[in-house]
């Protein structure tokens, strides 16, 4: 069962699109990272599937309905991002409790345990603390809600090294205790890859590609050695990323497609080396707008 | 996909081979279940879905089989798969390196043969 | 994992709820609004005087009227304030839609109201012995009321509050779909007093207003009428609402 389809969905603020035609689908009890550069329209994607920002054009369902202003939507998905606004009057104490009464699924003692772990005051106010700490009690909300859809929307801004190792591995454990369908947009690819099962890839509000981890691990291949080689090599392979070495040496990174795998054994005839690329440098060079990278602006 | 063998190797494969290093040592023997994806994700820290991969990888080398509804259990001649496996991938690939940088170096059979010879008796005498 | 069903109904109650306790601002400046209702009102809204060589009178009158109309304007800014982005997204970060949003509001504007025009006359009385005990008065006639007559007047505030409620309410989503309105309401209001006064004599837009209201006799009729009103001005706010986004 899908949790989240998405069919040609638009969503446009005055003339731009924050997202075009975008089509996808989310099965259930997957976690799925979210990535794309800043203004890629993570953050309207992820508005329209809680139900808060209606599309231009196109048809989103989220369990089956359409999630706009929807209340048995509401119910079954919760939305954590850094804006999450709380009453200024409510303690912390007051605010999970609240928080309790609203979820079916609310797991108290989880919520109470990340509360005490990491130091939070139950007596001080949301619009008190830190951005990192709101991140932390937004995310402890976002966890004990037990949403059968639970969306984050960069969950760990603010946040330090520390505090976001513990976020994930909170987030693993409790996924293992209670499979749910999780969204979790970030920039920090590195960070939550291996939590992740599918990577939703995203660029200008279009979708670039929907894989799992293990398969974007493959999806493409550096090579580095003697220019022309390379470039020969390019004529018969996608070219994803190009970097001069300097003396007559570069580097590049090319799509690994269906017939690749022979033509790219012969690159060590050649002399060439071969390099897994990491999923967040893939992410980086398929969605950077120039080929050369930054030093194509000092050239 | 064939790539720099410095370089890290996939967690799912290094999950596999955790696995059949345990089968190895008799941590787990014939015939008794192995971790579930969810214990290993959580050991790991990692998607179960990737532990799921590594765990398939192995029972379609036949080294595990699934019994329904109970999970995936360690098959009679999984130690002889795994010994015959090693043996004809990795020592295979690794002698491959080793003979292309020979090559390269411009060092003769003989005297790769020499360091080999050489390499193995130590190698045994220190694991007596 | 299964899906929960939930109710609207359900979904209001614990909005409401939530609402009590975390617009508690609202009832600290209800208290003080009407101390500086009372305050005001000390000067008296009427006065008349006399006297001749051996006597001399002064006739002060004074009335709750002030404290009504200022609990209308408070009424009025607090339901304009609970349409604005703060509030609203306060809702969207728990269980809710629009719906359960809007009619959870109007839970708690009620309860506001019933709570304002409880204290109107607890004020009155207040304000009626702080003038009998501080402002040299010798004589001090106020009305008495039968049971009933009491219980009418203080529905009819709260009616009164109510209805004020509602007016801002409307005031506040308008402005929410269209900044332009903030200085639109105001200009339209003005200009239909100005157009009113010079059209006429004098004018009659505000009085005809308020008696159409104010002088009705029958007391089920004006309970009807302020009803039917604020019932109608929440249900154009609640169509107007549909144009803005949930949360941006």
């Amino acid at each position: 069962m899908n949790v989240v389809e998405f069919t040609n969905v638009s969503k446009k603020y005055g003339k731009s699109n924050a997202v075009s035609k975008l089509s996808f689908t989310l099965a259930e009890n997957k976690i799925t990272g979210l990535i794309g550069r800043n203004g890629a329209g993570k953050t309207t994607l992820l508005k329209m599937m809680a139900g808060y920002v209606k599309p231009s054009s196109g048809n989103i369902t989220v369990f089956s309905k359409d999630p706009f202003d929807n209340l048995q939507v509401s119910a079954n998905r919760i939305f954590i991002d850094h804006q999450m606004s709380f009453s200024p009057l409510l303690t912390l104490k007051e605010l999970l409790i609240t928080a309790g009464r609203f979820y079916a699924n609310w797991d108290s003692e989880l919520a109470w345990r990340l509360f005490d772990y990491f130091s939070l005051n139950p007596d001080q106010n949301h619009a008190q603390l830190s951005k990192g700490m709101k991140s932390t009690f937004n995310m402890i909300i976002g966890l004990a809600a037990h949403c059968p859809l639970t969306i984050f929307d960069e969950p760990t801004s603010g946040m330090d090294a520390a505090v976001r190792k513990d976020f994930y591995r909170a987030l693993l454990k409790d996924y293992l205790n209670h499979p749910r369908t999780i969204i979790l947009s970030s920039h920090l690819v590195s960070e939550i890859e291996d939590l992740l099962e599918d990577i939703l890839l995203i660029n200008d509000g279009e979708k670039y590609l929907h894989l799992s981890v293990e398969e974007l691990r493959e999806y493409a291949v550096g090579v580095s050695g003697n220019a022309s080689a390379i470039k020969e090599l390019a004529q018969q392979h996608s070219l994803i990323h190009q970097k001069d070495m300097g003396s007559g040496r570069m580097y590049a990174v090319m799509k690994t497609e269906g017939a690749a795998k022979q033509a790219l054994d012969q690159t060590r005839k050649l002399g060439l080396e071969l390099t897994p690329v990491a999923v967040d440098d893939l992410c980086m060079h398929v969605t950077s707008k120039s080929q050369g990278g930054i030093d194509s602006v000092f050239n | 996909m064939i790539v720099n063998p410095n370089s890290m190797t996939p967690i799912y494969i290094q999950i596999a081979e955790w696995l059949e290093t345990q089968i190895l040592n008799e941590a787990i023997h014939s015939d008794e279940k192995i971790y579930s994806q969810y214990q290993l994700a959580e050991m790991y820290n990692i998607n179960p879905a990737t532990a799921a991969k590594g765990l398939n990888l192995l029972a379609d080398q036949n080294v595990l089989y699934k019994k329904r509804g109970l999970g995936m259990f360690v098959s009679k001649d999984a130690r002889h798969i795994i010994l015959n496996k090693r043996k004809n991938e990795k020592l295979q690939s690794m002698v491959k390196d080793v003979t292309k940088e020979a090559v390269q170096l411009g060092v003769g059979v003989e005297e790769l043969i020499v360091m080999i010879r050489k390499m193995h008796s130590e190698a045994k005498g220190g694991n007596q | 994992m299964y899906l929960t069903e939930v109710s609207t109904w359900d979904m209001v109650k614990k909005l409401y709820r939530y609402k009590l306790n975390s617009y508690f601002g609202v009832f600290t400046s209800l208290v003080i609004i009407q101390i500086l209702s009372i305050l005001f009102s000390l000067n008296g809204t009427g006065s008349s005087g006399g006297s001749s060589d051996t006597f001399e009178y002064n006739m002060n009158i004074y009335s709750g009227t002030l404290i009504l109309a200022f609990m209308m304007g408070w009424a009025f800014l607090v339901a304009t304030l609970i349409t604005t982005k703060a509030y609203r997204y306060d809702d969207s970060s728990f269980v809710s839609n629009r719906t359960a949003s809007h009619f959870s509001n109007i839970l708690f504007l009620f309860s506001a109201s019933i709570i304002a025009g409880i204290t109107v006359y607890f004020s009155y009385h207040l304000f009626l012995s702080v003038v009998s005990l501080f402002m040299k008065v010798r004589v001090v006639q106020a009305d008495t009321l039968t049971p009933i007559q009491l219980a009418q007047g203080i529905t009819a505030s709260v009616l009164y509050i109510f209805l004020f409620t509602s007016l801002g309410y409307l005031t506040g989503m308008l402005v929410q779909v269209q900044k332009f309105f903030v200085f639109v309401l105001p200009a339209l209001f003005i200009g239909a007093l100005i157009i009113d006064g010079n059209l006429s004599d004098e004018p009659r837009l505000l009085i005809s207003l308020g008696s159409f209201y104010g002088l009705e006799t029958s007391f089920i009729v004006f309970v009807f009428k302020t009803l039917l009103t604020t019932g109608a001005l929440y249900g154009v706010s609640i169509l107007v609402s549909r144009r803005v986004e949930v949360r941006p």
